[in-house]
């Protein structure tokens, strides 16, 4: 077998077909991981061949229109994360979770599947009609993955649907817009076409591919239906959707936005009054996805809950950190896809477990699992250092990375939102680990065990990227340089632990192997310094003279963060419920004005016009 | 935060002994110098102020004599502490959580009985409700006598008691480990049979070898018998009231 | 890059050993201090160091778990490398591997480590103790990062070695202080409520939440937690030194310096009671906010 293309396509839709027949088997789950391990395997063999861009041999005429499809280093770095999401997820599943943690092992290793070859075909588009098609598959392809738990999950996913449909129609609307004046849909035409284009088309094309990916994205303001959808998703699916189906979307933005239109030509998109430009007002954006997203995950009580909040909230420094243009900052965003991918995963992974056991993940329900669960809890203890992006894990770094860009290119507001987010995400991903894993155990808990292999395994392999990763950077950069030079961007000067700038520079092999050090001599003075400790029973405890008792709950974990809330909990009501009654009040209005123009004023004709007007654009 | 009851029983406590003087090291001996010298010299304590007496304090620990001078400090929680001061008479029901909480404090710890409900019940000699000599229930190193005592006093108090453990002579807390069954025996007289607290000292002293012959008798015998199924440890109140009523 | 293998084992033993004596004579300093202003004599010269030496020596060691015993390790281990990552006269080489942006995150893990031992030890004081050091970090952070945007700016690099470099180049004139005072000003109130002292002292309130943090610390955890205490005023003030006093020449005029900048919030500290929680936060986000902003501006406007 020769690694091409076809051979990953077909793998990938092997692996559905495969799926759909012998789903229910209880070797679904390793064959399906078998399958996604070939991927990766194939997409590890591609990378040298990506330069020229790795052709497939499969083409189609349809009306006239030629699809075909070509991996190019983009593409092929988030198939990476892709495929790897996906076979952790189906590790998780294969074992007894997929036997009893589900209610349908068929419906999650198909839908798996499915999304996987749906978003291989998105990534490997050459040109825009294959990237609408793909893109269009993703969407249908997310839904079903999402409905699979039934109950709320429907509700969830079903507001996706209208959000990812509205989506849809706005990519296709740019996608006609650009056949029409460019006279192609082939990415060289696109290309070519670009640079000569009017501000006004500028503005129409960003307008509608900013609506149209952001949704997926849950950029603000279409954040909405991002959370429930995937916090209601089981844990796996959970896990894959939040690492990387969101990305789908940025990927749709780097390629026509970053790639074709470029960050230079967004500099030239005057707003008229505040004379900002549409490259500022992106960020902006991107800064303020981080910051709410993240406060109000700040809030939620559900720790999947918290989780996808987070996950819209990282989505922005992403953005942000590729709009900066710089290598450093290019970099950054791209390699906050990949550590995203690895934490995010690891803690819906972890909470799958938590709910796999104890059967909630009402933070207000939970508490002291780390005596039971040891193996989760080191998992997730991991996986939220690199959300908070502290050292030493890789979610540092990206974050650095991002940072150093903003100050560098002498953007400190946006240093300071970033930054603002970061700790949010501190003081939320604490509320998680404390209110899951530590304080006080509960009495219904005292049985519980640690999950089996086959669902640690995947979260300590995912950790264990997570720290290495952080310890040394340059393995994941060597993946995100091949997204960056395909994007057009020049490559980063980057050595095995960092980074060497003229302004100051990051080197992580010194700061970790230095915080190893330092544990190590703390662990000395700690250890041999005094007698030895006796551990005592959770009870045992200052209560001011108080005798505690198991009908006692000792457990501070309801409305943490109380004081702050205080003061900040009313302006989630004024701030976030206006903006986004806002937001309602305004698609209503769009909706009731062409619904009731549809049906006052005389329909037909409206209808033959729109179809005249349609057809005349397109032909 | 293993959810075994407790105590835990380790019979024969033989092997959990201290070691004499001279079975100690060169090395430990003058460690363990260091630290009685460290100890006698930094002193946090922790008031247990039921009583009138805690009204002197203040004066001692401010300007006016400001015990800060001889290293001491007052702490909040029993984890911190090493001197427990009762500041005069104890109720049966203060008894209880005064013992709770030098339990909970870490050795070596000291206590200051102070004034002189404290030593013989005082004024309160006739109460039905206070307790007459606090040694019976928890080891005292030092007695400050009056009613109430005067700062000097206090201080003069603390002076000795410093002195007592520089020279490694403040030793009444090993007393509760190797003569635990008389204190319990002192406080099921006075709480019950069922009297439980959540510590574990004869666990303590295996660990620590602090055992002696008196760690352990009838009445741990009766900790072991309830520990199993006080409500303290998740029992409902119901099932305990049956076992109650058929021992 | 060339490592100087000798050099750095030099530097990663002594600069940790150096913060932790600095720190306890700091932490002496505070305690007279406080002393003097409570017109008391206050305590002898090593009070501080028999205090942590007796934890360490205590017979029984409660612990609540490995989690609790790790915790402490990685506060430890957090603290020694942030020391190694300050830029100190005649010890700048693991300065140069990181920059100011490292330093602030390194400086959060041994908050995070200390923050999930407490948690482990089930207490609520501890755990509310927690949540409001988070709270408070959330308050005081806001204004400090604004500073540092604004030295950043300023200086043009986040090198803190290079920061140093620039400002002693300009003498006096070249200080962070004298460039951009209402920065400094702000970062001086942001240090008051990083080390935690009133009137931001929320996380300790004894007579109300029991020492929050310290509740189940006990003899060498306890002990640990004021070795933490002093390798915080150190780091906070060499970091402060660093940014707007030009860094140390040599040890001479660097001592001095951190000392000056300790004293500050430690004097101060004494003269105010404490804040609720929301309004420290309230409190934050609008003063030193407000002065860091208008002082990153006049930086920017430059
Ligand atoms: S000794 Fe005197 S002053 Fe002290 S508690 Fe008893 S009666 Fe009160």
């Amino acid at each position: 077998m020769i690694p091409s293309l076809d051979l990953l396509l077909a793998l990938a839709f092997g692996n559905l077909g495969l799926m759909l027949l012998a789903g229910r088997n209880p070797t679904a789950g390793l064959l399906s991981m078998i399958l996604y391990a070939l991927q990766g395997w194939v997409l590890v063999m591609l990378m040298p061949a990506l330069a020229e861009g790795a052709a497939s041999g499969l083409a189609f005429q349809v009306f006239g229109w030629s699809l075909s499809w070509e991996l190019n280093g983009l593409g092929w770095f988030f198939a990476i994360i892709t495929v790897g999401a996906a076979f952790f997820s189906a590790w998780f599943a294969a074992g007894a979770w997929g036997v009893q943690g589900t209610r349908s092992p068929w419906a999650f290793h198909v839908t798996l599947a499915a999304n996987v070859a749906a978003m291989l075909l998105l990534l490997a588009s050459r040109d825009l009609l294959t990237l609408f098609i793909g893109w269009e598959l993703v969407t249908w392809a997310g839904y079903a993955m999402m409905i699979q738990s039934g109950g709320p999950a429907t509700r969830a996913a079903y507001k996706y649907l209208i959000y990812g449909v509205a989506g849809g129609l706005a990519v296709l609307a740019a996608v006609v817009l650009i056949q029409v004046q460019a006279g192609g849909l082939g990415f060289a035409a696109v290309a070519a076409w670009m640079p000569g284009i009017s501000t006004g088309m500028l503005w129409a094309l960003m307008l509608l591919l900013g609506v149209g990916f952001g949704i997926k994205m849950a950029f603000l303001p279409f954040h909405r239906w991002q959370a429930e959808a995937y916090g209601e998703s089981p844990g796996p699916a959970a896990a894959f959707l939040g690492a990387i189906s969101s990305r789908m979307g940025l990927f749709g933005l780097l390629i026509l936005l970053v790639h074709f239109i470029g960050l230079a030509r967004l500099d030239e998109l005057l707003l008229p009054l505040i004379g900002l430009d549409a490259r500022i007002l992106w960020m902006w954006l991107s800064a303020l996805t981080i910051i709410i997203p993240t406060f109000i995950a700040l809030k939620q009580n559900d720790a999947r809950m918290l989780l996808a909040w987070h996950g819209i909230g990282q989505g922005g420094y992403m953005l942000l950190g590729v709009l900066v243009g710089s290598e450093l900052g290019v970099a950054g965003g791209l390699l906050h896809v990949f550590n995203y991918a690895t934490y995010q995963a690891v803690l819906f992974l972890v909470m799958g477990a938590v709910v796999y056991r104890t059967g909630t993940a009402h933070l207000d329900r939970l508490g002291g699992l780390i005596t039971r669960m040891p193996l989760s809890y080191v998992a997730m203890l991991f996986a939220i250092i690199g959300l908070a992006g502290l050292p030493p894990m890789n979610g540092f770094v990206s974050k650095w990375m991002v940072y150093k860009a903003l100050l560098d290119e002498g953007l400190p507001l946006l240093f300071v939102a970033a930054v603002i987010g970061t700790l949010g995400t501190i003081l939320s991903v604490f509320k998680l680990i404390h209110n899951v894993f530590l304080g006080q155990l509960r009495v219904e808990h005292e049985q519980i065990r640690e999950v089996p292999f086959s669902m640690w395994g995947p979260m300590i392999a995912l950790s264990l990227i997570v720290f290495i990763t952080g310890y040394m950077p340059g393995l994941a950069l060597d993946l995100v340089m091949v997204a960056q030079t395909s994007l057009g961007f020049a490559a980063l000067d980057y050595h095995l632990g960092g980074f060497v700038t003229d302004t100051g520079n990051l080197n992580m092999l010194a700061v970790v192997s230095v915080l190893l050090l330092g544990m190590g001599i703390g662990a000395g003075i700690f250890l041999l310094g005094g007698n030895k400790s006796k551990r005592v029973h959770q009870l045992d405890n200052y209560a001011g003279g108080h005798f505690l008792t198991t009908e006692v709950r000792y457990h501070y974990s309801h409305h943490f963060y109380a004081g702050l809330l205080r003061l900040i909990g009313p302006w989630y009501i004024t701030l976030i419920k206006r903006l986004e009654g806002g937001i309602a009040a305004l698609t209503d209005t769009l909706a009731a004005g062409s619904d009731g123009l549809y049906r006052t004023a005389y329909t037909p004709i409206l209808m033959l016009a729109a179809t005249v007007l349609g057809l005349a654009l397109v032909l | 935060m293993n959810q075994q009851n407790f105590p835990v029983q380790v019979a024969p406590l033989e092997s959990c002994r201290e070691p004499g003087p001279e079975e100690r090291s060169m090395l430990r001996k003058v460690l363990d110098r260091v630290g009685q010298y460290c100890q006698s010299r930094s002193l946090f304590v922790l008031h247990y102020c039921t009583g009138c007496g805690a009204i002197e304090l203040p004066p001692s620990m401010t300007s006016r004599f400001d015990l800060e001078r001889v290293g001491m400090q007052p702490m909040v929680t029993p984890r911190q502490a090493d001197i427990l001061l009762i500041t005069g008479y104890l109720s049966v029901k203060t008894l209880k959580r005064v013992i709770l909480t030098y339990e909970q404090m870490q050795s070596p710890k000291y206590v200051m009985g102070f004034g002189s409900c404290t030593i013989n019940g005082g004024m309160y000699w006739n109460s039905y409700a206070t307790v007459k000599r606090l040694g019976d229930y928890i080891p005292v190193d030092t007695y400050i006598a009056g009613c109430m005592p005067r700062p000097e006093a206090i201080q003069q108090g603390f002076l000795d008691l410093i002195e007592r453990i520089d020279g490694g002579r403040a030793v009444a807390w090993k007393d509760y480990y190797r003569n635990y069954d008389r204190y319990l025996g002192h406080q099921q007289h006075l709480f019950g049979r069922d009297w439980l607290t959540p510590t574990d000292v004869v666990g303590e002293a295996a660990h620590y070898r602090l055992a002696g012959d008196g760690t352990l008798g009838p009445h741990t015998a009766l900790l072991d018998q309830y520990a199993g199924y006080h409500q303290a440890w998740g029992v409902p109140r119901e099932q305990y009231a049956e076992l109650e009523a058929s021992s | 890059m060339d490592f100087d293998w000798q050099h750095m084992l030099i530097e990663l033993l002594v600069m940790p050993t150096l913060a932790f004596v600095v720190g306890l004579v700091m932490v002496l300093m505070a305690r007279r201090l406080r002393a003097r202003i409570e017109r008391r004599v206050g305590p002898p010269f090593w009070q501080p160091l028999w205090d942590i030496l007796k934890l360490y020596s205590k017979r029984t060691q409660v612990s609540h778990g490995h989690m609790h015993e790790i915790s402490i390790i990685v506060l430890l281990g957090g603290m020694i490398a942030m020391e190694v990552f300050l830029p100190v006269p005649g010890f700048d080489t693991f300065a140069h591997h990181g920059d100011a942006l490292t330093l602030i995150y390194l400086m959060m893990v041994p908050t995070l480590g200390m923050a999930l031992g407490v948690s482990a030890c089930a207490n609520p004081n501890g755990s509310i103790g927690i949540a409001r050091a988070l709270t408070a970090m959330l308050a005081y952070d806001v204004p400090f990062i604004i500073t540092v945007a604004g030295a950043a700016m300023l200086y043009g690099t986040t090198s803190l070695p290079e920061i140093i470099a620039i400002q002693q180049q300009q003498g006096l004139e070249g200080w962070g202080a004298v460039q951009m005072p209402l920065l400094a000003l702000a970062a001086l109130i942001s240090m008051q409520a990083m080390l935690g002292k009133e009137p931001f002292e929320i996380y300790v309130a004894p007579a109300e939440i029991a020492t929050g943090p310290m509740t189940e610390m006990s003899g060498k955890f306890l002990g640990s937690m004021f070795i933490m205490q002093c390798f915080q005023l150190y780091t906070v003030s060499v970091l402060y030194t660093t940014l707007f006093l030009g860094g140390g020449e040599n040890w001479a005029t660097f001592l001095i310096k951190i000392f000056v900048v300790v004293a500050i919030p430690m004097t101060l500290t004494n003269i105010f009671p404490r804040y609720k929680t929301e309004a420290v936060v309230a409190w934050l986000w609008k003063w030193p906010t407000a002065i860091a902003l208008v002082g990153l501006f006049v930086v920017m406007m430059r």
